[in-house]
Order: C-alpha cells, then sequence, then structure tokens
C-alpha cells in the first residue's frame, strides 16, 4: 500500500504540471488584463497602461512569464498581487482560517444532520418520513444559496433583530466567542442547507445499497442486535463510496463558498478568487487555482487509500506486483 | 477544480452576476463620479441649522470593496480616493463644480508672464497627526514622485507636462512646467506626504511599502484600523487645521454584495451610504416607516451613460441617421423606467454640474414619427415591407454591447431596442463580460456600445473628442471634427476662465449637433443618512466634507 501510495504520489507531478500550463494559459487567453479597471476614468492614458504592463512584467512572451512564476512556486514564491499590492502567500493565509472555519463548520454540521437522517431513511425506505426528507432534501438542493441568505438576512437581521446580517465580527469591538458565533450562525445554515440536502441523499442510497446484502441478511439471521448491525455491518460498508466523496470535498475547503462570502461580507477564499478573477489579478488567480488542483489531486489519492483502508476486499499490494 | 463538490452549480450563472458589481465599484457604478472631495468655503448648504449641535458621534459607511491603499499616485478606485481625503490633505481640492478650492495651498496659484511656472502659498498651521508640520519640503517631496522615472505608476501622463518643482522659501513652492498647461488643476488634487516617513523608501517600492497601508496624514481623520476586506475605522485629528470635525468616529464597513449592504442600512450596522436605484423604493419604505434615516436625492454626479456608434461602420456614417437614432429613443422614459428616476438627460459631452456646462446645444427630443421621417430622409426604407429598414439591399441592423453584471445599463439596452425597432431599427443586444467588454471598446472592436465615462477635474475633453486619440486613446468611435479639434487645443493654452468656458461651449454644441454618441443621461445619487445628521452638502455624494457634518439632539 505504500508503494502504491508513493506510485500515485509519483504520478500526480505530470498532472500537476500539465495543470500549471494549462490553467496558465486559459486564464492569460481570457479577454481583459489587470489594467482593465481603468476604463471608464479618461484620464488614465494608454501611456500609463502601457507603463503599467511592463512594470507588471506583462510585456514578456508568455513562456517566460511562465518559467518566472513557475521557478517562484518551486522556491515557495507565490508572487504579489497586482492590484492589492500584497503577496499573494499573505493574502491566503489572511483568508484561508475565515473560509476554513465556514467551510468545515457546515461541513461536520452537515454531517451530524445527514448521517442519522440518511440512515434512518433507508432503514425506512419509502415510508411516510423518507418522502418527508427527501421533499426537504430536494429544495435544499434546488435553493440558490445567495438567495436563502439574503432571505435569512432580511428574516433574522432586517426583520427580527436577532442576528447580524454579516461580517464575521462587531466592529470596534474585541474578540469574543459569542460574538463569533453570532456572525457565522446564518452562513453555515446557508451553507449546510445544501450541504445536508446532498449528504443524506448519498448517505441513503449508500445505505439502502449495503441494506439489501447477503450478510446482512446473515448477520439478521445469526440475531445480531439491530443496531450493531447496522453500524457494524452496515453503515461502515456504506462509508466506502462515502470516502471518496469525502476525498473530493477536500479541495471544497480551501476554495470556500464563493456566494455566500458575498452575501455575507466574509474575507474568505470564495471572494478572494472571484476579486481576482474578474480584476484578471493573474499572480492571485494562478496561486489558487493551483492549490485548488494540488487539494484536487491529494483529496483523490486520500480518497482511494481510504477506499482500501476501509474495504478488506480491495487488495493494493496485489495489484502492485500485477502491475 | 474550484467548483464545490456539493453542487449547486445552477447559481455559478447569479455569481458572475452578484459580484461584478465589485470589481464595477470603480469603474462603472452609475452612482459615483470620480471626484475628488472638497472641502469649498461657503458652498455649504446644510439644512436646518437651528437644532444643537452634538460634539462627537459615530458614522459608519459601506464600501463594496476594499480601497487600493493610500497614495493617490497609485490608488486610483474612487473608494481610495475618499478615504485618502479623509486622512490627507492635497493642495486644492475640486468643488461640485469641479473647480480647485485651496485646502494646503492659500488662494489660488499665480502664474509667471509665460505661464510656464506656477506659485504656490501653503498654509502654516498644518501638522501631520504625528506633530511634525507641513512645509514646502513635503510638497516638493511629494510631486517629485510622478515625474521621477521610477515612477511607473497609473498617473504619469497626467503629470507629464510637468518639468520641475523647487521650494521657494518653508511656505511657498514653485511649479516649472514644460509648456502652458491649462489643464494644471488635475495635478492640485494629490495627497502630499510626509518626507520625513517616507524619505528613506524607494518610489519603485513605495505602493508596496507600509506606509501605503498605514498611512500618516495631515487630513481631518486618521486611519485607526485596517482590517483587509472587513472594515476600515477613521478617528478624528483633534489638531485639524481646518478645525476639529464634530464626527468623533468613521467607520467603513467592505460589504460585497449591495442587497447585503441595504439590509445592513435597514439594521443599523451602516448609516450613510448611497442607495442605488433597484433598492430606492424599498428604502425609501424604510425611511418613512423607521424614522431613522432620511435621503437625499437628486446629488449629481459627474459621470454620464451614451450609446457609442461606431463610425468607421457604414451604419452611422451619416450625421443625420446619428440624429434620427438619438431622436428614436426615449431618453427621460429610460431614466424613469429603468433608473427609478435617478439621472438627468444629456445632450452633450459635459456633465450638467460642470462649471463648464452649457445648456446651449442642438437637442434631439424623442419623437418617433421624427425619427422615422428622418431615417426616410437619409434613404432607409422598408422596401421589402418585413418592418425593418434598409437602404442598397443591406438592412438597418446592428450589435449593441453592454457589460454584464449592470442591470440597470442591461435593462437599458433592451428598452432601447424596444425603441428603435419602432422606427424599423434592428438591435441586437449582446452582454459581453466586463473585462472583455472594456477590451472590446479600447480595441473598437463594437458596432455600438452602451457605456459611460466617470469625467473628473480640468473639463478640457482632449482624451476622448480630439482626433489624435483615435489612434491609441479613447476616442473609439473615431470621431473627427477639424473644428473641435481646433477649439479643443485652443482651450489647453487658455488660462481665462470665462474664455475656456466659451471655446468649451462651442465644443458640446458641435459635438451635440455631431451625436457621435447618443448622450442618455447623467445618474443622480441618493444618499441616506442618519435622520439627526446635519452639515452634510446636498450637493455632494459619499463622504465628501464629512469634517463639516455633525449629529443634532
Amino acid at each position: 500500500m505504500a508503494l502504491y501510495t508513493l506510485r500515485r504520489l509519483l504520478n500526480a507531478i505530470p498532472i500537476l504540471i500539465g495543470i500549471t500550463i494549462i490553467s496558465f494559459a486559459i486564464i492569460h487567453m481570457a479577454p481583459g488584463s489587470p489594467l482593465s479597471q481603468f476604463t471608464e476614468d479618461p484620464t488614465i492614458k494608454q501611456v500609463d497602461k502601457d507603463n503599467m504592463i511592463k512594470a507588471y512584467g506583462l510585456d514578456k512572451p508568455l513562456y517566460v512569464q511562465y518559467w518566472d512564476w513557475v521557478s517562484g512556486l518551486v522556491r515557495g514564491d507565490l508572487g504579489v498581487s497586482l492590484l492589492k499590492n500584497q503577496p499573494v502567500a499573505d493574502l491566503i493565509l489572511e483568508r484561508l482560517p475565515n473560509t476554513l472555519l465556514l467551510t468545515v463548520t457546515s461541513f461536520l454540521l452537515s454531517l451530524l444532520i445527514a448521517i442519522p437522517l440518511g440512515i434512518l431513511c433507508a432503514v425506512r425506505a419509502h415510508s411516510r418520513l423518507d418522502q418527508i426528507v427527501s421533499g426537504f432534501t430536494f429544495v435544499g438542493i434546488s435553493i440558490p444559496g445567495f438567495w436563502l441568505g439574503l432571505m435569512l438576512i432580511i428574516l433574522f437581521a432586517v426583520k427580527l433583530g436577532w442576528l447580524p446580517s454579516g461580517g464575521l465580527q462587531t466592529v470596534n469591538a474585541d474578540f469574543s466567542l459569542i460574538d463569533r458565533i453570532k456572525h457565522l450562525t446564518l452562513p453555515v445554515l446557508t451553507m449546510a442547507a445544501g450541504e445536508v440536502a446532498i449528504w443524506i441523499r448519498y448517505v441513503r442510497s449508500s445505505m439502502l445499497e449495503v441494506i439489501n446484502q447477503d450478510y446482512m441478511r446473515t448477520a439478521k439471521a445469526k440475531g445480531l442486535p439491530g443496531n450493531s448491525i447496522l453500524f457494524r455491518h452496515g453503515f461502515r460498508n456504506a462509508l466506502i463510496p462515502l470516502a471518496t466523496l469525502f476525498g473530493l470535498a477536500l479541495p471544497g475547503f480551501f476554495a470556500g463558498a464563493a456566494i455566500l462570502e458575498q452575501v455575507y461580507s466574509i474575507p474568505g477564499m470564495g471572494r478572494l478568487f472571484i476579486e481576482g478573477a474578474f480584476q484578471r489579478d493573474y499572480p492571485v488567480l494562478f496561486a489558487i487555482v493551483t492549490v485548488g488542483a494540488f487539494l484536487t489531486v491529494l483529496g483523490s489519492i486520500l480518497a482511494d487509500v481510504a477506499y482500501a483502508a476501509l474495504d478488506p476486499r480491495v487488495n493494493l499490494s496485489k495489484q502492485e506486483v500485477r502491475g | 477544480m474550484l467548483s464545490k463538490p456539493f453542487g449547486k452549480f445552477a447559481s455559478v450563472a447569479l455569481v458572475t452576476m452578484m459580484s461584478s458589481a465589485v470589481v464595477l465599484s470603480a469603474c462603472s457604478s452609475d452612482n459615483n463620479g470620480a471626484a475628488g472631495s472638497s472641502a469649498s468655503p461657503g458652498a455649504s448648504a446644510s439644512a436646518a441649522p437651528k437644532k444643537e449641535k452634538v460634539d462627537g458621534g459615530e458614522i459608519t459607511t459601506a464600501y463594496l470593496g476594499d480601497p487600493q491603499g493610500f497614495i493617490r499616485f497609485w490608488a486610483t478606485t474612487t473608494t481610495s480616493t475618499e478615504v485618502i481625503d479623509l486622512v490627507f490633505s492635497t493642495l486644492y481640492k475640486f468643488n461640485e463644480k469641479q473647480e480647485i478650492v485651496p485646502d494646503l495651498a492659500v488662494d489660488q496659484p499665480t502664474f509667471s508672464e509665460d505661464k510656464k511656472t506656477m506659485t504656490i502659498k501653503l498654509r502654516t498651521d498644518a501638522k501631520w497627526s504625528d506633530g511634525q508640520p507641513v512645509t514646502a519640503d513635503d510638497v516638493v517631496f511629494t510631486y517629485s514622485i510622478p515625474i521621477n522615472n521610477d515612477y511607473t505608476g497609473p498617473r504619469k501622463s497626467t503629470f507629464s507636462r510637468m518639468e520641475k518643482i523647487e521650494k521657494v522659501d518653508a511656505s511657498t513652492v514653485k511649479i516649472t512646467f514644460k509648456e502652458p498647461h491649462a489643464g494644471y488643476i488635475d495635478m492640485m488634487i494629490y495627497n502630499i506626504l510626509p518626507q520625513h516617513i517616507l524619505k528613506d523608501v524607494a518610489i519603485k517600492d513605495m505602493d508596496k511599502s507600509e506606509f501605503f497601508k498605514k498611512p500618516i496624514g495631515s487630513g481631518p481623520y486618521k486611519l485607526t484600523e485596517w482590517k483587509a476586506s472587513q472594515y476600515l475605522t477613521f478617528t478624528r485629528n483633534d489638531n485639524y487645521y481646518g478645525g476639529k470635525p464634530a464626527i468623533e468616529k468613521v467607520t467603513a464597513k467592505i460589504v460585497p454584495d449591495a442587497n447585503a449592504m441595504m439590509a445592513q442600512l435597514q439594521t443599523g450596522e451602516i448609516n450613510v451610504v448611497s442607495v442605488p436605484a433597484d433598492n430606492l423604493a424599498a428604502i425609501e419604505q424604510f425611511a418613512k416607516t423607521s424614522g431613522k434615516i432620511k435621503l437625499q436625492k437628486d446629488i449629481p454626479s459627474t459621470s454620464y451613460s451614451f450609446v457609442g456608434w461606431n463610425l468607421t461602420n457604414p451604419l452611422f456614417q451619416d450625421k443625420k441617421v446619428r440624429q434620427a437614432l438619438t431622436t428614436a429613443i426615449d431618453r427621460k422614459g429610460l431614466v424613469d423606467g429603468v433608473a427609478e428616476g435617478m439621472g438627468k438627460v444629456v445632450n452633450s459631452q459635459t456633465a450638467p454640474s460642470y462649471w463648464t456646462f452649457t445648456d446651449n446645444v442642438p437637442k434631439f427630443d424623442y419623437n418617433e414619427a421624427k425619427a422615422k421621417q428622418m431615417l426616410a430622409e437619409a434613404g432607409w426604407k422598408d422596401t421589402d415591407g418585413d418592418g425593418v429598414l434598409d437602404k442598397d439591399g443591406k438592412k438597418f441592423e446592428f450589435e449593441m454591447q453592454v457589460n454584464q453584471g449592470n442591470k440597470v445599463r442591461e435593462k437599458a439596452v433592451t428598452v432601447i431596442q424596444q425603441q428603435l425597432k419602432k422606427v424599423g431599427i434592428n438591435v441586437i443586444p449582446r452582454v459581453v463580460e466586463s473585462s472583455a467588454f472594456t477590451k472590446n471598446f479600447q480595441k473598437k472592436d463594437f458596432v455600438s456600445i452602451y457605456y459611460a465615462w466617470s469625467i473628473s477635474g480640468d473639463p478640457n475633453p482632449h482624451g476622448i473628442w480630439h482626433s489624435s486619440e483615435i489612434e491609441s486613446g479613447l476616442n473609439t468611435v473615431s470621431y473627427k471634427n477639424p473644428e473641435v479639434d481646433k477649439l479643443i487645443d485652443e482651450d489647453l493654452s487658455t488660462f481665462d476662465k470665462a474664455k475656456r468656458k466659451e471655446i468649451l461651449n462651442k465644443v458640446d454644441a458641435l459635438i451635440a449637433e455631431d451625436q457621435p454618441y447618443t448622450f442618455l443621461y447623467s445618474p443622480t445619487v441618493v444618499m441616506a443618512y442618519p435622520s439627526n445628521l446635519e452639515g452634510f452638502n446636498p450637493q455632494r455624494d459619499s463622504l465628501k466634507e464629512v469634517q463639516k457634518w455633525y449629529f443634532t439632539k
């Protein structure tokens, strides 16, 4: 298995190099440039723009720019944001904790709700409960996050006045846990609403598949207590496909929730990326895309490894020998 | 790899719409003229001065995005300009008519006989917030930056006619120009920097220096904290030479979503903000029922929107056709229907609040029948009876580009499409992503385009209308009128304001007659203020002249 992991990691290197080249090319091919912001101000002339293009190094041939950037990357230098005049690494470190706070909290919250509900729905498939929950999950999946966010703001912040409508903390106040929780409540709820719905679907279908397996029937025939069957035999096996999905969730933690960060004024990665995309702030875009790509690859490797660890039927060392 | 694996892909398209507002805050919000702030004496027309003035209080406003930093040579967005004006002083400021009024300077500048050198007297009572006096050395230090070869920021061309700056004595500076330059006022609004703090920072590193984000200024407020993408807080400068401001604290929150911003106005989390057209009705209702805020309407801006006709396209080469197009568009209806009445129809290239504005220009008011007749006179007739005009076998049909994310403009283009359809012209609207849109405009890659200018400072329109700007400047509709060229050149070397107004009024009339653009309207701004706030200038938006504001009991 160690060998398998190592091979997967080595395999990932050309993939990552390919991703950097492709994303570099795509981002540069998109029309517009970091200077597009100077549009409706006629006092900034073409000469000024030419000057700045030179200062940004955007007048160099593309392969030189790519080489400069990659060699910086290898040295651990992600470059300096063209529009925020700040090292990209600093920007990411500043935003990442906020995003993680939002994404990980809502992920955990949604699992906490989705796993028991999903199991319950699988066990009582097609019951009244299952139908009601299914109804809610479809609503949850279809409601756009920004709309739900705005509705919650209008209800809980504007009408009822119970919770703040955005931001991470009260301005000018010292840090307090209660204050932070109050500010996070609405965004986490909004984000979890969609996630809960999806995870319930996953857990339910995964569980449903397992429940009708022969070994479940055998366990029941042996007279094992119901809970033990459900969790030791049932859920453990149902977790296997879920592990893959967890692995793929990893880059999502990092990338953040662009829409919600926007609606709730949370200074996170999603907003950084969107701002970067619209202003064509190349170094910021490259950095986020690259780290995102890296995490996606890492996530899928982790998922496969977890798959092997959870499922004794998958024996990687044998494949190793054969391959 | 950045899409969340949880789905919600349906809303991806909406992200685009919602978030472009952030980026556009600087360049295309129809509500903001990119004008500098002003401290014009005697221009403040505060209402109800009878109530008792309170010393202290706090105001909270919001911006869609962070400012860039605190040096104007590098920071270009409207948000940056506003926060810079809180913290810094400048030699002069623009008033609401875009004339310069003294700030650190004393009186208007004096010129030598050949108009090549200009002398400015400085006040002697100004201090940096660290206690050091503001001197001629600071001014010389500041103005040496943009004329230095190491400077590569966006303002190089603004200062291209300036040769040098020298100190005459502790409170006098002398600026030498390469040639007489009536547009010098554009150089006067840059924030004066403290030499004693910045003298060891290389010019090319200044926009990356600590000072850029943690400034020391001599203006009415001091920056106390800047939490990136969250908020900036300012406290009043007790030693401000213009008198201690009454409002003690100013907070600017960063709220990237305009709807969320309006929600915060209703919760009281912010209390000073401009209200966009699509939220006006709801906020008006809130102001009436809660009594917590009041609205100031019809604040003029110095921007205007227009439809640019690409004059290299055979469709638009006939002046008569362009005049007919304008006549076919109900611009007043557009302001009322699309912009909720927040705008003033314009007929030429000068915004109504400008000191050079004239109403005495040819006008092409909405008249469907007349438009049809004008088109017929120009040879456009519907010969095949399909409802679309044609001439020499070619249909009157063209594309109109508009930038994505600005709902008012997208709607406006649809309205224009319907109105032109009535006179037999087929418009195909095309919504283009902002950066690509800008590029299309600059590369003249359009047939017709819905665009806007945010004009500030000197009124000379060389950059947009002179034929020498067709090649690589902003005259992207390729407008060429030798008479206009001549007048613009003449204005550039005219120093007498009355004479300039006369020349520029002629330019306005000529351009209005030629209709290279269909000039649509100049947006007006609606500001929400706390109901017990007084002292603000009803002609100005955002935080301008905030040092004169006060709460009443």
